[in-house]
């Protein structure tokens, strides 16, 4: 599923992030985050505005396209 | 010989505090990633050397502007060793780099910052045992208040003794192939061909561009493609930078295992609860433009003008009277008593008499930039600023604009996007910077007195609403290009009251030296224009030079509403510095001798007319200072008159629409 279907709180683990953009998918990787880290959707900014989710100890802002390329299973 | 040390660290580590500690001096420091987005050098205490502050990465390869400088660095210059500085509470991904560093083979030492925050998430760490598994120094340090900094410098001392580490990770078969392959076709350089080879198959640009000029090229591309088609072929779809990244993950986790003892994950941390607040779906803009009302109320209302007019009282009262009977005394020839009196005490007094309202202004910004509010502030306006070609991220540079134009074109170096990036840059005159605030502070003092928040409040948001229209209208005409959004939201702090007074005062500091140098030059200058004119010296205003050559400008802006000359010539000057539209006011009506500058000016203007004139200072042209700045991040002298004309063309139109519009509304 993708990570914005999520319920803001609970936590998943990322199974797939190849259909998400170039730079995007870098900078995630920077940041440590890659397939396999445990997630947890936090909340979103109204009208299709970005999304904020928690990761490897860390807040990421991403638009919410980006965040429906990230997949997810609830574990 | 001198010693050189380079920083390097992730963004938002500390670094920059432990600039300003080791060298002593004071850079700029902020909670939010890519404060220093150019390589700053510093004297080092103790005589030791310098120290060059590198921007923040994440990786050597870079994906913005500001995160090629590091690289560059690397390949450029010789310098003697590097400090790391790495967050203890980011381990895991603070150690990727550190491992590229180390694969660069100069002799290093490494900082662990933030063990404060990491032992509040429950983690210790073993630097001891780090330390030795790295086979680098490590020293525990906090760089806001500067423990542990002494140890720093006293392994720096000691590093050129210690013999050259040699720190290599086995990437697996093909990819050590293709190093070897690659190692053997690289340029004799004095360099680490290992780590040249393995920065080409990350695809590390800087480095790509550098064998592209030194090597043979056309073989080198040839090894990475034949590596990454090996990689294609296999069942996962991973990349050979991706594998690389994969396999030092493996040998930190191994690492990590051995120094690292988490005990329970602390719950849910004061951080999270702010951000229910600040980053709410309702709630978040709403709070942005309220924080904002209430630091423009608090510099106006509350703080920066009782304090202004204490200092405005001193200055037309007292020292003008102390100074003219100092000078009798001393029985100094008129025409220098003039200078001083009616140039430069009318001229520069009136800029500095707006010092409270900068400095407290310049407190609050601090204040956000210290608190990690900046890259919430980012977040919540990315979906605003997506419809006009933006991202979020591009916030932050027209936020600092607020401040001063130039470091606000300088920020706008950390947006990934060139497209974007430009744009931000195009858009940040039009950021109402501090020097206009003198003129604000003028006008809506004397004319909306009891509405002066709401009215500065409203040419910031017109100011805001103007780039984003601009922004919009710019991105219609360029390039399409694929707009990217990802930051990091830095766990908040309270900011240190220390930090905020230092940035404070850096910032402000250069309001008064341009009040002090700049600004006296320009006023002396206009001041001589309106005591001289062809009728010879100690003319009558209205017969000077200025009077006559601003007069053949007024008619141009008359439509506007303020036709004068004397609000010609304060526009001329205005280009020099935004102040100097303050205090050649000071001057011209100081000269004309009808009581003070907000008399003269109450009677000059109506207020609307007062709204238009500030309208179009708002708007009207980069000042001097900025130009240069804006030319060095768009490139061409084309684009940066362009970016000026359409500046003096906007403010034009929006000033004439504000003036006609209100004139038949009946104000």
């Amino acid at each position: 599923m993708q990570l914005s279907e999520l319920k803001p709180g609970t936590y998943a683990k990322i199974s797939d992030l190849s259909q998400i953009d170039r730079v995007i998918r870098r900078r995630l990787m920077d940041l440590g985050i890659t397939v396999g880290e445990k997630i947890c959707y936090k909340s979103s900014m109204p009208f299709g505005g970005p999304c904020m989710f928690e990761s490897c100890g860390e807040c990421i802002g991403i638009r919410r396209s980006e965040a429906d390329c990230i997949l997810v299973e609830c574990e | 010989m001198t010693l050189e040390f380079a920083l390097f660290g992730n963004p938002n580590t500390g670094k920059t505090s432990l600039f300003n500690l080791l060298t002593g001096s004071y850079a700029f420091v902020g909670n939010w990633t890519g404060v220093t987005v150019e390589k700053k050098i510093g004297r080092l205490k103790d005589n030791l050397g310098t120290l060059v502050d590198l921007p923040g990465l994440y990786a050597m390869s870079p994906l913005s502007k500001d995160e090629s400088v590091a690289t560059t660095f690397l390949l450029e210059n010789d310098f003697s060793a590097m400090i790391n500085i790495i967050d203890a509470s980011q381990l895991a991904r603070n150690l990727q780099l550190t491992i590229e560093l180390l694969e660069f083979g100069k002799p290093a030492v490494i900082a662990l910052n933030m063990l404060d925050v990491a032992k509040h998430r429950g983690i210790s760490i073993d630097d001891q045992k780090l330390s030795e598994l790295l086979n680098v120094p490590v020293l525990p340090v906090v760089a806001r208040s500067g423990r542990g900094c002494h140890a720093v410098m006293e392994t720096m001392a000691h590093l050129k003794d210690v013999k050259k580490s040699y720190f290599s990770l086995d990437y697996g078969f093909d990819i050590e192939k293709a190093i070897g392959s690659l190692e053997s076709i690289m340029p004799d350089v004095k360099m680490n061909k290992r780590w040249l080879a393995i920065q080409y198959l990350e695809g590390n640009q800087v480095v790509v561009d550098f064998v592209r000029l030194s090597a043979d090229s056309l073989e080198a591309a040839r090894i990475a493609e034949r590596l990454n088609r090996t990689f294609a072929g296999r069942s996962r779809s991973i990349t050979a930078a991706e594998w690389i990244h994969h396999v030092r993950k493996r040998y930190i986790n191994r690492i990590l295992a051995k120094v690292v003892n988490k005990k329970e994950e602390a719950s849910s941390s004061i951080s999270t609860k702010i951000d229910a607040f600040v980053t709410n779906r309702f709630l978040g803009i709403p709070l942005f433009f309220g924080v904002m009302y209430l630091i423009f109320h608090a510099t106006f209302n509350w703080i920066g003008n009782p304090f202004s007019n204490i200092l405005d009282a001193f200055f037309s009262g007292p020292l003008t009277d102390w100074t003219r009977t100092v000078l009798e005394w001393m029985g100094v020839v008129p025409f220098i008593r003039d200078v001083i009196l009616n140039g430069i005490i009318a001229g520069v007094g009136g800029v500095i008499v707006f010092v409270p309202q900068i400095f407290v202004l310049f407190f609050f910004i601090s204040w956000i930039e210290d608190s990690g509010y900046m890259a919430r502030v980012a977040l919540v306006m990315d979906r605003l600023m997506q419809a006009v070609g933006l991202n979020g991220k591009a916030f932050i540079p027209l936020v600092i604009g607020f401040g001063c134009n130039i470091p606000g074109v300088m920020a706008a170096r950390t947006i990934e996007q060139p497209k974007e990036r430009l744009l931000t840059v195009l858009i940040s005159p039009l950021m109402s910077c501090s020097a206009r605030l003198t003129v604000y502070s003028l006008f809506a003092g004397v004319f909306f007195a009891k509405y002066q928040a709401l009215v500065v409040l409203s040419l910031y948001f017109l100011s805001i609403v103007m780039a984003m229209i601009m922004a919009k209208i710019f991105s219609m005409f360029m390039k399409k290009e694929k707009s990217v959004f990802v930051i990091e939201m830095p766990p908040y702090r309270i900011p240190n009251l220390q930090t905020i007074l230092q940035s404070t005062w850096d910032k402000a500091k250069g309001f008064v030296k341009k009040a002090t140098t700049f600004i006296l030059g320009g006023t002396i200058f206009v001041w001589l224009l309106s005591y001289t004119g062809p009728g010879g010296v100690n003319v009558d205003i209205q017969q000077s030079f200025l009077a006559l050559a601003c007069s053949s400008i007024a008619p141009i802006v008359a439509p506007l509403g303020f036709g004068t000359w004397q609000a010609a010539s304060a526009l001329v000057t205005g280009f020099l510095a935004k102040e100097s539209v303050v205090s050649t006011l000071g001057i011209i009506y100081h000269a004309s001798g009808d009581g003070s500058l907000n008399e003269s000016i109450r009677q000059a203007f109506t207020p609307l007319q007062a709204y238009s004139f500030m309208v179009f200072t708002l708007l009207y042209i980069p000042c001097m200072s900025t130009v240069p700045a804006i030319k060095h991040e768009v490139g061409t002298a084309k684009l940066t008159l362009f970016t000026i004309g359409y500046c003096v063309i906007l403010a034009y139109l929006i000033s004439f629409i504000f003036y006609r519009t209100g004139l038949l509304l009946g104000f």
